[in-house]
């Protein structure tokens, strides 16, 4: 059911890296102005670069001498497979919610 | 393409003890997850996915009660991210002695796919913007 890349879902599962696609949707970012919105060390923002780049989430593109990265959407769109995702999801969680009406009962 | 997840459910236990594991926030950890929902319109909670191999830091939830008639319907927001705006709804039904709960989870993206528009990605951040425009004017 779920086909998606696990690359792509464990790069997308850290918040912070989410966030850092959040802000290359807006436009392609050096990595300065991406570390300027985390309060974490610039080595520790580069490393969470370098699993969205090696998820193929974001590119590299020059600009002059400046190098920026750049969204790839495309690479998002297995994630979008939410459906069958949730399907899953929702029928493993209402056979616990079965088992918990039945445990209800005896107490 | 649907775009919706729909169940239907039957329990023998009745409306009131259904309505309650629903909206017992103690309940809901046994089942869903660890949250600090109540069951009051307006009330923004979390549900908070623990972290499996796959998902190394978890998920969290991002939710808000838009709907609570006890016991018979709860309806709320489920947002992950930018990455997902949908909602959620029960409604519970006497069944016999039991109860029958109508269930759906809706407002998933392939509205994008569908038009062949950029992966919905331009869609989806549309949507996003006016869920949270509402959310701010809505408080």
């Amino acid at each position: 059911m779920l086909t998606a890349d696990p690359e792509v879902f464990a790069a997308i599962s850290h918040p912070a890296r989410r966030r850092m696609l959040d802000l290359l949707v807006e436009a392609d970012c050096p990595v300065n102005a991406i570390a300027a919105n985390f309060d974490m060390s610039r080595p520790a923002v580069s490393q969470h670069l370098r699993i969205l780049l090696e998820a193929g989430l974001v590119t590299e593109r020059r600009y002059g001498r400046e190098r920026r990265y750049h969204l790839t959407p495309e690479r998002l769109s297995p994630v979008r497979d939410w459906l069958a995702h949730y399907e899953r999801f929702w029928d493993d969680r209402f056979s616990r919610l079965k088992r918990h009406l039945e445990r209800s009962d005896k107490r | 393409m649907t775009d919706a997840i729909r169940r239907e459910l039957k329990f023998p236990q009745p409306p009131e003890a259904v309505w309650r594991a629903l909206t017992n926030s103690a309940a809901l950890a046994e089942w869903m997850y660890p949250n600090d929902f109540e069951p009051r319109v307006g009330h923004h909670f979390t549900f908070r996915v623990p972290p499996k191999p796959h998902l190394e830091d978890g998920l969290i939830v991002q939710c808000e009660v838009l709907k609570c008639v006890p016991p018979s319907e709860l309806v709320f927001t489920w947002v992950v991210s930018n990455f997902l705006n949908t909602r959620v709804s029960y409604r519970l039904e006497a069944d016999g002695d039991g109860t029958r709960v109508l269930f759906e989870h809706t407002g998933f993206e392939h509205k994008g796919a569908r038009t062949g528009a950029e992966y919905g990605w331009n869609v989806m951040h549309g949507q996003l913007s006016e869920a949270l425009t509402s959310q701010r004017s809505s408080r």
